[in-house]
């Protein structure tokens, strides 16, 4: 039980740090890959610890993560060029 | 019923029994990834919309991020009350079992309040669907719409947390029963913080 509390503290301080950085003044793309990067941190200490994935078998790990993760990648990345491309022409950018 | 196949492989044998696991696990974490793509779904097209947008809201004028942590803090800590929940089932202490499930009961409940709150407190500041008063048109309905769909995850988990909490008064709930109910909020925890870091904090 005392590994949950541990995460738990753990997970908070990550909550902590990433509102201070909201406050501070760092250049854009510094603050979205640390944020990103917090952000998956913060959900595998989750899934590893409170769903108890670092326990399960390897298959069951590799369909979850790597058919979530994929997934969700190239249904961003597959249109995210495209959002880019019209927000340059509709603001003339 | 034991299996033996498990006593004897690695991690990533298995035979006929590659997951290693009862068929409601399994079937849980199925249940899992297909919600998380249809929030996977959800984000992507907020990103969509977010780098269409010509002017998207600063954050920090809409929201209060120190209550926005706030709430990120209660759905942490009931996360941690639930684990511990499973834990204290697996160990056949029920009583605790039960004490931390209604804890995370409370959590679940207090955090629904504070989402209500919010949503209140926007639509009377003249947030809408296809309207609101800092910027692109869109952003109300990506807001009501994340944390909208999240908000009936969690009324889902309470109404299962309350079924969970009555079985294990009654002694009818498995360590199994409640591991699942575990599961399925820690899920509900995991795409807060999706929500909370994209939505909220970029």
């Amino acid at each position: 039980m005392r590994r949950y509390w541990m995460t738990w503290a753990v997970l908070l301080s990550f909550t902590i740090v990433m509102v201070l950085a909201d406050g501070a003044s760092m250049p854009r793309l510094a603050f979205v890959v640390f944020m990103l990067v917090a952000m998956l941190t913060k959900a595998s200490i989750i899934a590893a610890n409170f769903m108890h994935l670092r326990f399960e078998r390897a298959g069951l790990v590799v369909t979850v993560v790597i058919g979530l993760l994929v997934t969700g990648a190239i249904l961003f990345v597959l249109i995210a060029p495209d959002a880019a491309r019209i927000h340059t022409m509709v603001s003339g950018r | 019923m034991a299996q033996p196949a498990a006593q004897s492989i690695g991690r990533w044998g298995g035979g006929v029994c590659p997951f290693d696991a009862g068929w409601r696990k399994v079937m849980m974490w199925w249940f899992i990834v297909t919600d998380g793509l249809l929030f996977a779904g959800f984000l992507a097209s907020y990103g969509y919309a977010r780098i269409l947008a010509i002017r998207w809201p600063n954050n920090a004028s809409v929201f209060s991020l120190p209550y926005i942590a706030a709430m990120t803090f209660v759905l942490i800590s009931s996360s941690a009350t639930m684990a511990s929940a499973v834990q204290a089932a697996r160990e056949q202490r029920r009583r605790a079992a039960l004490r931390f499930v209604l804890l995370t009961l409370a959590g679940g409940a207090c955090f629904l309040g504070m989402q209500a709150f919010e949503w209140r407190h926007l639509i009377e500041a003249g947030a809408r669907l296809d309207v609101n008063p800092w910027g692109d048109a869109s952003f109300g309905a990506y807001f009501f719409l994340l944390t909208g769909f999240h908000g009936s995850h969690v009324l889902t988990g309470l109404i299962v947390l309350t079924s969970t909490a009555v079985r294990l008064a009654k002694g009818l709930s498995t360590a199994d029963g409640v591991d699942m109910a575990g599961l399925y909020w820690h899920f509900v925890d995991l795409v807060w913080v999706f929500i909370f870091t994209l939505f909220y904090l970029l």
